[in-house]
C-alpha cells in the first residue's frame, strides 16, 4: 500500500504538533484523525493509533484540547476532540520553531566544512 | 443488527477486554474502550469496503492499531488511583455521616428546647426563638445527605452541597422568622414580609442548583 515511508524515529517529536494541525482545522476524532494524516502525508506516512490515543491523553491533561462526546446514536457514540486557545498557541510556536530548526538540520546534514570556514 | 454484525461486536469487546484484562476499573477506562470500539468498528467497515472479509478486517485492524502497551499501563496506574481514592471517599463518607448526625440531634435539640419552653408558660417569641436550632440542623443535615457516597451514586460536590445547604436553610429561615414575627409584633402581613424576602431567596437557588444538576448515577 505504501511505497516510501518515513521512519518513525524522524517523526516522534513532531507527533503533537501533527494532530494540533489536525484539530485547528475543525474538531474530529479518533479514527478520522488518523485517517486525515495519512491523506496529508500522501499514503507515505501512517500514524499508530496507539499512538495517537497516547498523544490524545497528554494534549487533554496539558489543555491543549478538550474533548466531548458526539451524539451519534447507530453503533456507539464518536469521542470528538478539539483544540483550545492554548493549543493553538503552542502550535503556532512548534511551528516556528521547526521553521528554526530545518534551515540549520539542513546544513548540519549535508553542509560542507569548507563553506564556512575562512 | 445483522447476526454478523453482532458477531463481529462481540469480537472487538473480547478484544479490548483481553487487552485491558486485571486493569482497575475506571471513568477513564470506560470511555477510552468505548473510545477504541468506535473507531476499531469504523475502521474495520474501512477495510470490508475494500473487499476484506470479517476475518481479515478484523485480523488488519487489530495489526495497524498499533503497540497498546502504554496506554494499558496508564490506565493500570489510573485504576489504583481511583483504588485509592475510594479510602479518600470513605473518609468523606464518615465526614458526611458527622454532618448528618449533628444535623439531626440539632434540629431534635430544637424540637425539646421548645417543648420545654412552651410548658414552662414562656412567651411565644421565647419558644419559637428556639427554632433556630432547628432551621441550622437541616442545613447541616442536607450538606451531609448530599456529600454522601451511597452504592446507586456519586457524592455531590462540596461546593454544590454546601448551596443547597444555604438555599435549604434559606428556606427554614425564612419560615422561622415569620413565625417569630408573627409572636412578637403580631400581624401577619410583618410575618409574610418576612418570610418572603429568605423564603424566595432559598427556593431561587434551590431551582437554580437542581436545574443546573448533573447525573451523579453510577453506572
Amino acid at each position: 500500500m505504501m511505497s516510501a515511508t518515513i521512519s518513525t524515529d524522524l517523526i516522534r517529536g513532531h507527533t503533537d504538533t501533527i494532530i494540533l494541525n489536525i484539530l485547528r482545522q475543525g474538531d474530529s476524532y479518533g479514527y478520522e484523525i488518523y485517517k486525515r494524516i495519512l491523506q496529508l502525508s500522501g499514503n507515505r506516512y501512517e500514524l499508530k493509533e496507539a499512538t495517537l490515543y497516547t498523544a490524545f491523553r497528554r494534549l487533554e491533561k496539558d489543555g491543549d484540547i478538550v474533548s466531548y462526546w458526539g451524539d451519534e446514536t447507530q453503533g456507539g457514540r464518536r469521542k470528538y476532540y478539539r483544540i483550545t486557545g492554548q493549543g493553538r498557541k503552542h502550535y503556532e510556536r512548534n511551528v516556528k520553531d521547526w521553521d528554526f530548526a530545518k534551515n540549520i538540520l539542513e546544513t548540519l546534514i549535508k553542509g560542507g566544512i569548507e563553506d564556512v570556514q575562512g | 443488527m445483522s447476526r454478523d454484525e453482532k458477531e463481529l461486536d462481540q469480537k472487538i469487546k473480547a478484544y479490548f477486554d483481553n487487552l485491558f484484562s486485571g486493569v482497575g476499573a475506571s471513568q477513564q477506562l470506560f470511555e477510552l474502550k468505548e473510545e477504541l470500539t468506535i473507531n476499531m468498528k469504523e475502521k474495520i467497515a474501512d477495510y470490508r469496503a475494500r473487499g476484506m472479509n470479517d476475518e481479515q478486517a478484523f485480523r488488519e485492524a487489530v495489526i495497524s492499531m498499533g503497540d497498546l502497551n502504554g496506554l494499558v499501563d496508564d490506565m493500570r496506574k489510573l485504576g489504583q488511583d481511583t483504588a485509592r481514592m475510594s479510602i479518600y471517599s470513605s473518609m468523606d463518607n464518615r465526614i458526611s455521616a458527622g454532618f448528618i448526625v449533628v444535623g439531626v440531634l440539632l434540629a431534635l435539640f430544637g424540637i425539646f428546647v421548645m417543648a420545654m419552653t412552651y410548658y414552662m408558660r414562656e412567651e411565644g417569641v421565647a419558644v419559637a426563638g428556639n427554632g433556630i436550632f432547628m432551621v441550622a440542623g437541616g442545613m447541616l443535615f442536607t450538606y451531609g445527605l448530599l456529600t454522601r457516597e451511597t452504592a446507586r451514586k456519586y457524592a455531590m460536590n462540596k461546593v454544590r452541597a454546601a448551596l443547597y445547604g444555604l438555599s435549604i436553610g434559606s428556606i427554614l429561615f425564612g419560615m422561622f422568622s415569620a413565625v417569630v414575627t408573627h409572636f412578637s409584633v403580631g400581624e401577619t402581613y410583618v410575618s409574610i414580609a418576612s418570610l418572603m424576602v429568605f423564603f424566595l431567596g432559598g427556593v431561587g437557588l434551590f431551582l437554580l442548583l437542581a436545574l443546573t444538576e448533573s447525573d451523579r448515577r453510577k453506572q
